[in-house]
């Protein structure tokens, strides 16, 4: 793998030269606060100050409502509108990981033309970071990042150390030469495990997560889960921030004049109470602490079980959405017998009182 | 071919008529609503109406007074289905926002004063399904666009309209704002069907619920969220029944059987 320095000042420049004819992605601030991936068009509006956005980057490979294709009586017509040339630029470790996950499940375990498409043609290129109170990637083990991007800058005092994860980051770099720097000093390298040491200290949770399919199964029964499905609001917040959950629903939009329809996809979320709905009305999952444990199946159990990491990557989205206080952090303390600060604990003894 | 074209009525009885409005401003497909269907009354756009057999009647608005409980009777008489269109007709609307009777008599005094009521008598609001079965439900204040046309185009069609059974907390996150009630705000976003796009979150103020509550709503849980967030139940309780009316009772029937 090849690092080479790169002069703040530079960076801007650089990104304007390799995103001509690219759609270039970059973390940006809303004027609540919060950010969120958007395009760019100004490079003032990047704010690389960030810890998280609301939504997940895998909006910006398969939008939360898309066409797949029109379908007539004769013919299907697939509509790929939402593929074009993409540069996702600020990506924090957690959320390459998150990627990763999502390639296992799209490109590798499926074969899902829509997500492989929109994914072979972005280039992604991270950024290192600084945890919050609510960042559990060092328990994830996504703390730090050794694939899944083309390049990675991490960012020092006056310079990044720019490391080349992939043939396309590599031509990337070829594209400004003068920018970059080979010649890496004992001092940029004392600098970055510096700072590498100190954001080590600088997490305040942590999860136990390697215990967590085991807790998981021995506690499937739990009065826990009641208590959580309680609370829960069903609003479905928690999938739809989490950059790991996969799940999609399809709907016809038929046309009014023509004999045709639209086939659109659109998230789902196994919070909602529609999620496990059949035809006939029949519901496998109606109550909501029966929708939680599948939510936490995934990211707690089955994903550990077959590929050996979680697929949580601790980003804190959850942490920082649900209203009523549900989320990796207070699940995976309960089921670890921790008293938690949660409205849904609070509610619990309020209405058992 | 022309008398195979389905015999469509759009009617409106107490509210703002903002749904039969919101057909006319489907200004690009409205030349071939017009064309797909045979429109036997449509009192807001065209004279000459007539009042026989009907494959779909769309009534908008709520039943306020005696003679709209007959009209509405008679439109269910002539139609083989009924459609609530719009909140005052799926759940009353704000006209219904005082549960208790007495409560509306004490307005109806304060608005009308002794008034001898000559053409018909004043009755508490109360959404069209408390007089006739109705067969759809498309709430909205008012309907949504997108859910107009393509329940429109699917019963056309032949199909079962689409179902909506997504509160507005998930148009709001795909619309990527920080949550409001989150931020310690009474929003009714978790407790309201989906429809209008999140457009209040959108411009940062919380949701009133004007769609009405959404299947599966846990009003319970939210009542105790905004009580612990310092909101008073009497302010709770009057934002929930803005909208939805006779319908919250339900819930807060509820409500009131949980321990304190
Ligand atoms: S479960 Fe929560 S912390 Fe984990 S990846 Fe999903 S949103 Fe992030
Ligand atoms: S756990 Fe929280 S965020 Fe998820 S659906 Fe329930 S209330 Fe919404
Ligand atoms: S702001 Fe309101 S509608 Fe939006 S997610 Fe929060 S509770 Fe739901
Ligand atoms: S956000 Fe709520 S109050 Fe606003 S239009 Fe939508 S349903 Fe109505």
């Amino acid at each position: 793998m090849r690092i080479f320095k790169l002069k703040k000042e530079y960076l801007f420049p650089f990104l304007e030269s390799i995103s001509e004819g690219a759609d270039l992605w970059a973390p940006t601030k809303k004027p609540e606060g919060k950010h969120s991936f958007q395009i760019i068009k100004d490079f003032s509006q990047i704010d690389l100050d960030y810890t998280r956005t609301i939504l997940p980057p895998r909006k910006i490979f398969l939008p939360p409502s898309f066409n797949m294709f029109k379908a007539t009586e004769k013919k299907y017509e697939a509509d790929f509108s939402h593929v074009t040339e993409k540069i996702i630029f600020g990506l924090h470790p957690c959320d390459i990981h998150a990627i990763l996950i999502m390639d296992q499940f799209y490109k590798h375990h499926y074969n899902d033309p829509y997500y492989i498409e929109a994914r072979n043609n972005t280039l992604i290129l991270g950024h290192s970071c600084w945890p919050d109170e609510h960042c559990l990637c060092k328990s994830a083990g996504t703390d730090i990042i050794e694939e899944g991007y083309d390049l990675f800058f991490s960012e020092l005092e006056k310079e990044y150390l720019v490391w080349i994860g992939s043939s396309k980051g590599d031509d990337l770099i070829r594209r400004k030469p003068d920018f970059f720097d080979e010649n890496i000093t004992d001092k940029d390298i004392q600098k970055y495990i510096e700072w590498r040491e100190e954001k080590d200290k600088a997490f305040s949770v942590s999860i136990d997560f390697k215990n967590m399919p085991d807790l998981m199964e021995l506690k499937y029964q739990d009065p826990l889960w009641e208590k959580l499905g309680q609370a829960c609001l069903a609003c479905g917040s928690c999938s739809n921030v989490c950059p790991t959950c996969n799940c999609y629903n399809i709907n016809d939009k038929p046309f009014l004049t023509e004999n045709a329809s639209h086939i659109s996809r659109c998230w789902d979320a196994c919070t909602l109470e529609s999620y496990s709905e059949v035809a006939g009305g029949e519901n496998f999952r109606e109550a909501r602490s029966l929708r939680l444990k599948l939510y936490y199946t995934h990211k707690l159990q089955a994903y550990i079980s077959k590929y050996g990491k979680p697929a949580c990557v601790g980003c804190g989205r959850c942490i920082e959405t649900c209203p009523v206080d549900i989320n990796i952090k207070t699940v995976a303390q309960s089921l670890d017998n921790e008293t938690v600060d949660a409205f849904w604990d609070r509610f619990a003894k309020e209405v058992t009182k | 071919m022309k008398n195979d074209k389905l015999k469509i009525g759009f009617y409106e009885l107490t509210g703002c008529a903002g749904d039969c409005l919101l057909v006319t401003d489907c200004e690009m497909e409205l030349i071939d609503i017009f064309n797909a269907v045979d429109i036997q009354s449509f009192a807001m756009v065209m004279s000459n109406n007539t009042d026989g057999e009907l494959d779909l009647a769309l009534v908008e608005g709520s039943v306020t007074t005696e003679k709209e409980i007959e009209e509405l009777k008679d439109i269910r008489k002539r139609a083989k289905a009924v459609v609530a269109f719009g909140t005052c007709a799926v759940l009353g609307g704000v006209q219904a926002r005082f549960i208790d009777p007495k409560e509306w008599e004490k307005n109806l005094k304060i608005v009308y004063g002794n008034t001898e009521f000559t053409h018909t008598k004043p009755v508490q609001s109360k959404p069209i399904d408390a007089f006739i079965d109705v067969d759809f439900y498309l709430p909205g204040c008012p309907v949504s666009k997108e859910q107009f046309l393509n329940f429109f185009t699917r019963i056309l069609k032949g199909n079962p309209p689409e179902h909506y059974p997504n509160p507005v907390c998930v148009t709001c996150k795909y619309n990527e704002n920080d949550c409001l009630l989150k931020k310690g705000e009474l929003c009714l976003g978790p407790l309201t069907a989906d429809g209008c796009g999140s457009i209040c979150p959108n411009h940062n103020i919380p949701c009133n619920g004007c769609w009405g509550p959404v299947e599966g709503a846990n009003v319970t849980s939210e009542f105790y969220l905004l009580k612990e967030k310092g909101f008073s139940v009497d302010e709770i309780k009057k934002k929930m029944a803005n909208f939805s009316g006779t319908k919250i009772t339900d819930y807060f029937q509820q409500l009131d059987k949980e321990p304190k």
